[in-house]
């Protein structure tokens, strides 16, 4: 290509502006990137549902418990095929700052109910035989720097055990990974049993079931049918399939959610406004040049292209840089923050998008000068000089 | 038609729509360039000088009558052919040199060639003999920036005969030099002519610079006025 | 000439020929606008939802919660453990005793008018004396619920979110059926985010026995909360921490203020970039006068005049851009009502402030923007050589 030499001529010709709008363009992209990794993060539960699990709960609110003896009756519904069930621990690690999500499950089946989570074999049935084990997630793993074999004191910040302290003393026998980068690792599990037989309050509950069904197809009349089985009872259930159930949770976040990331899309916007203006000025500036570009024989279609590439060069290297930094941030605040957001990742479908806006922002701020350049009689071109 | 013909232009008008007047620049003109001529077209500024300049680079289309070059109508070229056609036969000098302020002499002068299907080898080569021609081959690195007028007007010249076109169009080209440099610049242009046979058309209002023509040419309120050299 | 007048004679050309520079000129007064709209966006939220928490706890009530709780939903209390703290010193009397609430936190769901989707809402069980110790509750619709009845009072900031609450509508949740006979307000702060029943019909109707979550107990002074601690290390059957409702509150109102943070960041990141776009503005605005600042020079003007005129546009610049900004954020996002999830799990009820201290610092960031993209600039101005006056255009 033989015009890339003049194309890099006129980009670099003033170096401070060149300087300035790259680095205009890279805090923009650079905001858009972790921004959105963490609307990502904030959205995965959602993305990373499974089709066919649903989650029955209290219908008054999803804190309230379910009778134990549902475990059973939920089974026993047409189309159901493994259900699982859980509690809420409200666990902490030494002190109360160290939050650990924590749940008590069914150790038969929880991680046939969750088959993304990935135990190795003899760990699992290590688990599965040691009622004080734990399996931990990977994450929390790391965090804690927690291996195979130890024990680990767990508080909760809600039961007391019945030897008077809060403090329950567990087993590492396996740590659960995930087949996706973004399904959530950040969390313990331990045997349902071994807890309801040593909180004070006792009580023979369950926090809420998880249960798939034979076919996705099936989840509405399976959810009905759950729904209705326990209507007017003293625990009425309300069952939605995971993804909803997990989206609920998230719009508790509420219009606050919808406002920040309204805001920083606004922001970003307003930056690509902003330089996008000064680049097509910034050509504008050239009108005299063109026309000579012309006079000496280079074909308007030839001047159109190389001013869209000019553009989308200058978007390209202020995009790419920043992107390459947000990447580079939601790195290092995913691992500092493996607790809060476990699902921080700038993906393959950020870059794309990001990719994409990078190009629009090109062709864009490309095309208005372009266009003019195309058009630009070379008399009045040089009138106006 | 002869042979010797370079430029024919028959009946040419051209007019201007400026608010709501019609002005008309030319009506009916006729003129002959032959080849190896060297033409001054000399009259007071609104006389057209400019746009017979333009109309004859291909730059500006006549509203009627015909322009020949060569034998070959180019009035009625699409925009695209005509680039081509500028890029193959004609060299430009402007008055205010025109050079890409962001490239250095070297650059300026092979803008041109990369029209052309010629290797960057066989580029270089040619830059540099037309950067010779002008005296300038030690300049080819400097920016416009960093040379005097009659520099720059110099890779001009150098950059209008680099693809070795059959004509040059000089509009006002030591319209912005002291006497001194805008001799030494005809005194190239004038040898352009004897050594390498180009046809040259040079718009002026500079009597001395009428001079260095084979012929001048009068022109007043879109007519020649014939007069003797 | 003075430099006063020299520089005033300057800075009126250069407004004057902002209009040649318009798209330019108008894209700095833009990204100025927008950077200290966000800005002031998320400092009013915070600010909303710390005024709305602190303004919750006052210092003379002092709160009992059981061992590392950390939130009321978290805790309980039995009906052994509230007897015992009724003798504890320093606590306030009235008519009907020591002033001491008992209390109960349960979470209901209720369905918000702007998504129609569900959310936790607390449900708060409560007596005479709880109400007594919250001085600026007010009944602003209905009466009062009785005592032993599934009625129930809402807070204002759940009527205007959540859809259902209507005076005289029955509410359901699981099998139990509440009618709304009132609706409060507590002065704006988070109370009003609840419901309120009558603690013993919340008991049975919820399994909790005869057992509490919480305990709050009016002080004869602020000071007395220390004694109270003592009371209750000293004392084995009790397993509860004391603080003021105050410090409990303001301890939870740190949950948005990540935000504020958050807010922050962003915008100084904004700004970093909106700056490299003024400042765009601003070199290319000195070059476009380039000539007219030389001839200036070559005239008798100072350099001094030439610097003082440039920066003086770029303030102006980002001033008309930061009065825009504030007035945008002012009218979009003043006294917005939003609804979040706040530290115990449940919505909270909030409304968008802003206040002068924000506009203050909204201003302060427009100015920093347009001194340092005037700056540079018009040091370039201030340098530029008078002979370009004499050059030909070109």
């Amino acid at each position: 290509m033989k015009d890339l030499y003049l194309i890099y001529k006129n980009l670099t010709r003033k170096k401070l502006r060149l300087f300035l709008t790259c680095f205009a363009i890279f805090i923009a992209f650079l905001i858009f990137g972790a921004i959105t990794a963490l609307q990502g993060a904030l959205n995965a539960g959602v993305e990373m549902s499974a089709d066919n699990r649903l989650i029955t709960a209290n219908k008054i609110n999803f804190t309230q418990p379910l009778p134990f003896a549902y475990v059973n009756k939920v089974k026993n519904i047409e189309g159901v095929k493994d259900v699982s069930y859980a509690n809420w621990f409200g666990g902490f690690y030494q002190e109360p700052a160290n939050q650990v999500v924590t749940m008590a499950v069914d150790p038969t089946t929880y991680f046939t109910v969750y088959d993304e989570l990935v135990v190795p074999e003899a760990q699992l049935k290590q688990w599965q035989n040691n009622q004080r084990g734990v399996i931990v997630g990977e994450r929390m793993a790391k965090t804690f720097n927690w291996k195979v074999g130890d024990t680990i004191p767990m508080s909760s910040n809600i039961f007391t055990n019945k030897d008077g302290t809060q403090t329950w003393q567990l087993q590492v026998d396996g740590i659960f990974t995930a087949k996706d980068e973004k399904t959530d690792t950040g969390y313990i599990v331990f045997h349902h049993k071994y807890f309801m037989e040593t909180q004070t309050w006792g009580g023979d509950n369950v926090g809420w079931l998880m249960l798939t069904t034979t076919d996705s197809a099936l989840n509405q009349q399976v959810s009905d049918a759950i729904d209705t089985n326990f209507a007017n009872s003293a625990a009425e259930t309300e069952t939605s399939t995971e993804a909803a159930f997990n989206k609920a949770f998230i719009e508790q976040i509420g219009n606050i959610g919808l406002i920040i990331f309204g805001v920083v899309f606004m922001a970003f916007f307003t930056i690509l406004v902003v330089v996008g203006n000064t680049m097509v000025l910034a050509i504008r500036e050239r009108t005299n040049e063109i026309a000579v570009l012309k006079t000496l024989g280079f074909s308007s279609p030839r001047i159109f292209k190389m001013i869209l590439i000019e553009s989308c060069l200058l978007a390209f290297i202020g995009g790419l840089l920043g992107l390459g930094a947000a990447f580079v941030i939601v790195q290092g605040a995913s691992e500092a923050m493996a607790r809060f957001l476990p699902n921080l990742v700038l993906d393959q479908g950020i870059v794309l998008q990001a990719l994409g806006y990078m190009l629009l922002l090109g062709l864009i701020t490309g095309i208005v000068p372009a266009i003019r350049a195309l058009r630009l009689n070379i008399v009045t071109g040089f009138q106006g000089a | 038609m002869s042979e010797d013909v370079l430029f024919d232009l028959v009946n040419v008008s051209k007019k201007f729509v400026k608010g709501k007047e019609q002005i008309s620049i030319f009506d009916g003109l006729n003129m002959q360039i032959n080849k190896g001529d060297f033409v001054a077209i000399m009259g007071p500024s609104g006389s057209g000088k400019t746009t017979l300049l333009n109309m004859l680079g291909g730059v500006d289309q006549p509203s009627s009558g015909e322009v020949s070059f060569d034998n070959q109508r180019i009035d009625n070229l699409s925009e695209g052919k005509l680039a081509k056609w500028r890029a193959n036969n004609i060299g430009f000098i402007f008055q205010f040199y025109n050079l890409m302020p962001m490239l250095n002499a070297f650059r300026n002068v092979e803008l041109p060639l990369l029209l052309t299907n010629m290797s960057s080898k066989e580029r270089a080569q040619r830059v540099q003999n037309a950067l010779k021609l002008v005296g300038l081959d030690d300049r080819a690195k400097h920016m416009p920036s960093e040379m005097s007028g009659g520099q720059q007007q110099r890779v001009a010249i150098a950059r209008a005969v680099v693809s070795d076109p059959k004509l040059l169009l000089c509009d006002e080209p030591t319209g912005d030099l002291d006497r001194k440099t805008a001799d030494e610049i005809l005194e190239t242009l004038q040898l352009l002519n004897k050594e390498f046979g180009k046809t040259i058309v040079m718009v002026t209002h500079d009597p001395s610079a009428a001079k260095y023509a084979k012929h001048t040419l009068h022109l007043d309120k879109g007519e020649f006025v014939l007069e003797a050299k | 000439m003075s430099l006063v007048s020299q520089s005033s004679a300057v800075i009126m050309m250069n407004v004057r020929s902002l209009p040649r520079r318009f798209w330019m000129s108008a894209a700095m007064v833009f990204a100025s606008a927008v950077v200290v709209a966000i800005l002031l966006a998320f400092l009013a939220m915070a600010k909303g939802f710390e005024t709305t928490m602190q303004s919750a706890g006052s210092d003379d009530v002092a709160f009992f919660l059981r061992v590392s709780s950390a939130a009321e939903l978290n805790s309980t209390v039995s009906n052994e453990q509230v007897n015992i703290l009724t003798n504890a010193p320093g606590i306030a009397s009235n008519e009907n005793g020591p002033i001491i609430s008992p209390e109960l936190y349960v979470i209901v769901d209720g369905v918000k008018k702007s998504s129609q989707t569900k959310a936790n809402i607390p449900l708060r069980g409560i007596n005479q004396q709880g109400i007594a110790l919250r001085e600026n509750f007010k009944l602003t619709q209905g009466r009062m619920y009785s005592t032993g009845t599934n009625e129930l009072i809402v807070g204002q900031g759940i009527l205007d979110e959540f859809a259902g609450f209507e005076l005289g509508d029955e509410i359901r949740s699981g099998k139990n059926v509440w009618t709304v006979v009132g609706v409060f307000t507590t002065g704006g702060n988070v109370f009003e985010s609840e419901l309120w029943a009558d603690a013993k019909v919340i008991q049975s109707l919820y399994n909790r026995g005869s057992s509490y979550q919480s305990v709050r107990a009016k002080l004869t002074s602020p000071d007395q909360i220390e004694p109270i601690k003592a009371f209750v290390e000293n004392d084995p059957r009790l397993n509860q921490d004391v603080q003021s409702e105050k410090s409990y509150f303001s301890e939870q109102s740190k949950g948005l203020s990540y935000m504020a943070l958050f807010g922050r960041v962003i915008s100084t990141i904004m700004a970093l970039g909106a700056l490299a776009g003024a400042l765009n503005t601003m070199y290319t605005s000195v070059s476009d006068r380039a000539g007219e600042i030389a001839t200036l020079r070559a005239i008798g003007f100072s350099h001094i005049s030439a610097f003082i005129g440039t920066l003086t546009e770029a303030l102006v610049l980002s001033v008309i851009g930061g009065i825009l900004g504030s007035i945008a954020a002012f009218i979009f996002f003043d006294g917005l009502s939003a609804a979040t999830l706040g530290g115990s799990f449940t919505q909270v009820v909030f409304q968008f402030q802003l206040t002068s201290d924000l506009f203050l610092q909204g201003a302060t960031m427009a100015l920093v923007i347009g001194f340092i993209s005037g700056l540079f600039p018009a040091w370039r101005a201030a340098r530029l050589p008078v002979v370009i006056a004499f050059q030909n255009g070109r």
